[in-house]
């Protein structure tokens, strides 16, 4: 699989405030990447250095092989960008701004945008003015998704929509991804990058602090087990690699390291499981572990 | 009845402790406005001044614009005659549109910003907020009033009496007010605060309008127009105070209409429904400049407009110029000393005013780039096949053509009424009125210059293109009156160029300051090209 994109040790500042010490991730063909972190933490800032929008400061940031800000036209071709903060001129009706959006990106699909329009249930004929901030983000998201490209770029592009019209934005990006196109999804709705995304980058005050698959992040991170024994469940507080341990009665919840979960669960064994639940770590507890400290 | 309006109290107090900087503003600002340039018409009015003028206003075009005068002979227009009839129809104008922009930003705009749903959550009542609103305005006009009426009085000049002076406030308070209660109507009825907010200012300008016409045809007919009430009050002349009860019995009427088609309403709606726009683009639309030119429609077309008008009411006052120079003996003998007509100098002078103000426009087009980029419009356009170069360029162009449409409109106003009230006797024609307007084009250029040269290096500076504007037109205006030092007017980019038609054309001056502007606009694009976007904030 060819990298779409890539960025290494990605630097820039805005006068005295660094915003991005060292932002390293890619995008191969044919994957959604997730790009979470919370606000402040240098996710736009990214998207705009490679959108050629910024300048970077050091670093290197390729799209298509070619470097995003001396290339920055040929990259646009083939590029969508949904950006985080939708604003768009209000005397203008959504399906006005929708049709100058694919226009100047050229390769558009009438189909396609009434497609979409339909599918969002937008209202096309209404000023943008009197748009709410979920139907703003419908005229950028149907913009950017009637035109053909090889990698979209969505900065948040659920934040103001309903819960069925998040599900219609995941269900276009799975269709993306099956088509062979390659996503970068910044968002901070975790369950939906858990869902959507094969790859995931966690930034924080403009460093990369984890990357991977989830199962990868996962294995780093520890496993929530419930169990009931016949024993004295007590016994197991003391075991390596158990922690947060809570008793009542014969029951105990903890969570568990990866690495000494086969040791865990023999000393678990030894005192008569009765019943084991396993909750894996969700995107969300990896993301909090990073923060918390 | 009382349950509608619980609690209006509060929410005026509130409301006046949210805009008295406003309020404070707004009454000092229009009071000093409507009242302050006695001292001026003083000045104008000196020796055989208030003839000239009484002649020059008998002009249909100068009855259109400032409305008719009660004094049927040149000695009764004093100077308080001179003023009711010059400043009241267009001070009045301004109270209007002030309390109706008020009005509808505290009536359905607030409703659109979600602020009223927080506030109808409490004990408030249903129609508190357009009583508050409704007594605030009505507060802040009777202030006005009072420091306008004060202010006159207190000049202590015979033709300006007190009961005059008064009458004069009130009749601009009362003009306020009006202005006021139209708004609050149209706030029941249109689908959206701008919507209001337009329907108001274009009942005011067709009242405005339908005005000019009857006030030149039949002035008893004003009277049956609104606007009437407010500046054919006549103050210190006949004193009529009758319209004003008529302003005030429409004002009331006014309202009670508004609170009963607001008991009916819903919150955030109105009666007439929203209109629909286009689900399909225009072709016109789909590029750079189809974009820029429908953002820049509007203000383009209002300035050239405005500098029509205002170039046709200087052309006006032309064919009266021989009469006022006949009966002042010292502006005669000036003339004929320098050997300069007085139509010459004067579109001198006019068309350097004129200039300077059309400068604004291409300012405010390049400007207007700046602005979409931190409104975060351009983020998702940037991201398409857009180069910087194409929008750079795009909005400069535009500017400039802009700043031609802008110079030709004030030439042809002022030249084309100028011709025909001069009639067979012309001592100019249309050509050397644009060729003195072209001839000071440069400086229009220079000015689009400067702001693309900010726009390039440091956007947030555009804005201080305005203050060097202001700087020069400040220096041009008051050449004549104060004498400035020879480099301190040469601050001023216009004096560089000499004043046709009086002076010669001088083409190498031209060619410079153009090449220097182009110069500074290629300038402007190198920076324009390697910086960064704003990041919002």
């Amino acid at each position: 699989m060819s990298e779409v994109v890539i960025v290494r040790n990605l630097q820039k500042s805005f006068g005295r405030v660094t915003a991005l010490h060292d932002v390293s991730l890619s995008v191969r063909e044919g994957e959604v990447v997730g790009f979470i972190g919370p606000n402040g933490a240098g996710k736009s800032t990214t998207i705009r250095i490679l959108l050629g929008i910024l300048r970077r400061d050091g670093g290197e940031a390729r799209i298509f092989g070619k470097d995003v800000w001396k290339n920055s036209l040929d990259i646009h071709r083939r590029i969508s960008y949904v950006p985080g903060d939708v604003a768009l001129w209000g005397n203008l009706t959504g399906g006005e701004i929708i049709d100058l959006f694919m226009k100047l990106h050229g390769g558009g699909d009438k189909a396609k945008r009434d497609f979409l329009i339909r599918r969002f249930e937008l209202d096309p004929g209404k000023k943008a003015k009197s748009y709410s901030k979920g139907n703003r983000q419908k005229v950028a998201l149907i913009a950017a998704l009637s035109v053909d490209s090889d990698l979209y770029i969505l900065d948040e592009p659920t934040s103001g929509l309903d819960p069925l019209m998040e599900a219609v934005f995941q269900d276009e990006v799975r269709k993306l991804k099956e088509a062979g196109k390659s996503v970068l999804l910044s968002s901070h709705i975790l369950s939906e990058v858990e869902r959507l995304a094969d790859r995931v980058v966690i930034i924080r005050q403009g460093r990369v602090v984890e990357s991977g698959t989830l199962d990868e992040l996962r294995h780093l991170t520890r496993t929530t087990i419930r169990l009931a024994v016949d024993g004295d469940v007590r016994g197991l507080a003391a075991v390596r690699g158990v922690h947060d341990f809570r008793a009542t009665g014969n029951q105990a919840t903890f969570s568990a390291d990866q690495e000494h979960i086969h040791h865990i669960l023999s000393e678990a064994v030894k005192l008569g499981i009765r019943n084991i639940e396993a909750v894996p770590p969700t995107l969300e507890d990896l993301f909090m572990r990073h923060y918390e400290n | 009845m009382r349950h509608n309006f619980a609690r209006w109290d509060m929410l005026f107090v509130q409301f006046l402790k949210r805009d008295w900087k406003k309020i404070l503003v707004w009454v000092l600002g229009v009071g000093l406005f409507s009242a302050g340039f006695v001292p001026a018409f003083e000045e104008i009015g000196k020796g055989q001044g208030f003839r000239g003028l009484y002649e020059t206003m008998q002009n249909p075009a100068m009855i259109a614009i400032v409305g008719p005068t009660p004094a049927d002979r040149a000695e009764d227009y004093t100077l308080g005659a001179m003023y009711a009839h010059e400043m009241l129809l267009f001070c009045g104008l301004l109270a209007m549109i002030l309390s109706a922009l008020h009005v509808i930003g505290h009536t359905r705009r607030e409703e659109e910003l979600g602020l009223m749903d927080l506030v109808r959550s409490f004990q408030v009542g249903r129609q508190a907020n357009s009583l508050a609103v409704m007594a605030e305005t009505v507060l802040i006009n009777v202030l006005l009033a009072f420091v306008i009426g004060g202010i006159l009085a207190g000049y202590g000049e015979s033709s300006l009496s007190a009961e005059g002076s008064l009458l004069f406030g009130a009749s601009i308070g009362m003009a306020g007010i009006m202005g006021a209660a139209t708004a609050l109507v149209m706030a029941q009825i249109m689908p959206a605060s701008s919507a209001a907010t337009g329907a108001s200012l274009g009942i005011v300008g067709a009242l405005f309008l339908v005005r000019a016409g009857t006030d030149i045809s039949k002035e008893s007919l004003s009277m049956l127009n609104p606007l009437g009430w407010t500046y054919l009050t006549y103050p210190f002349t006949e004193n009529r105070w009758g319209p004003l009860a008529l302003a005030a019995l429409f004002t009331i009427a006014a309202v009670a209409a508004a609170f009963a088609l607001e008991g009916r309403r819903d919150l955030g709606a109105g009666y007439l429904p929203e209109r629909q726009g286009r689900v399909t683009a225009r072709k016109t639309l789909l590029s750079v400049h189809g974009l820029f030119l429908r953002l820049n429609k509007g203000v383009i077309l209002a300035w050239t407009i405005a500098f029509l008008v205002i170039g046709a009411s200087y052309g006006s006052i032309y064919g009266d110029m021989q009469t006022f120079l006949e009966s002042n003996d010292i502006m005669r003998q000036m003339f004929t000393a320098s050997g300069v007509s007085i139509e010459a100098s004067f579109t001198g002078i006019i068309l350097l005013v004129t200039t300077s103000l059309v400068a604004i426009l291409p300012v405010a087009v390049v400007n207007r780039l700046f602005s979409e980029e931190v409104r975060l419009r351009l983020s998702q356009l940037l991201a398409t096949r857009v180069t910087r170069a194409r929008l750079y360029w795009t909005n400069v162009l535009m500017a400039v053509l802009a700043g031609l449409a802008g110079t030709a409109a004030a030439a042809v106003g002022l030249g084309a009424t100028a011709v025909a009230a001069m009639g067979d006797g012309a001592s100019m024609d249309i050509g050397d009125f644009l060729a003195a307007g072209f001839n000071l084009f440069p400086s229009v250029l220079f000015f689009a210059a400067l702001a693309a040269l900010a726009l390039g290096w440091s956007p947030r500076l555009g804005k201080a293109v305005y203050l060097y504007l202001a700087y020069s037109f400040a220096l041009n205006y008051f050449d004549g009156l104060v004498d400035f030092p020879e480099w301190v007017s040469k601050t001023a980019v216009q004096s560089w160029i000499p004043r046709m038609p009086v002076e010669p054309f001088d083409g190498a001056v031209f060619a410079t300051i153009t090449v220097i502007s182009a110069a500074l606009m290629v300038l402007g694009y190198f920076g324009y090209r390697r910086r960064d976007m704003a990041e919002g904030a």
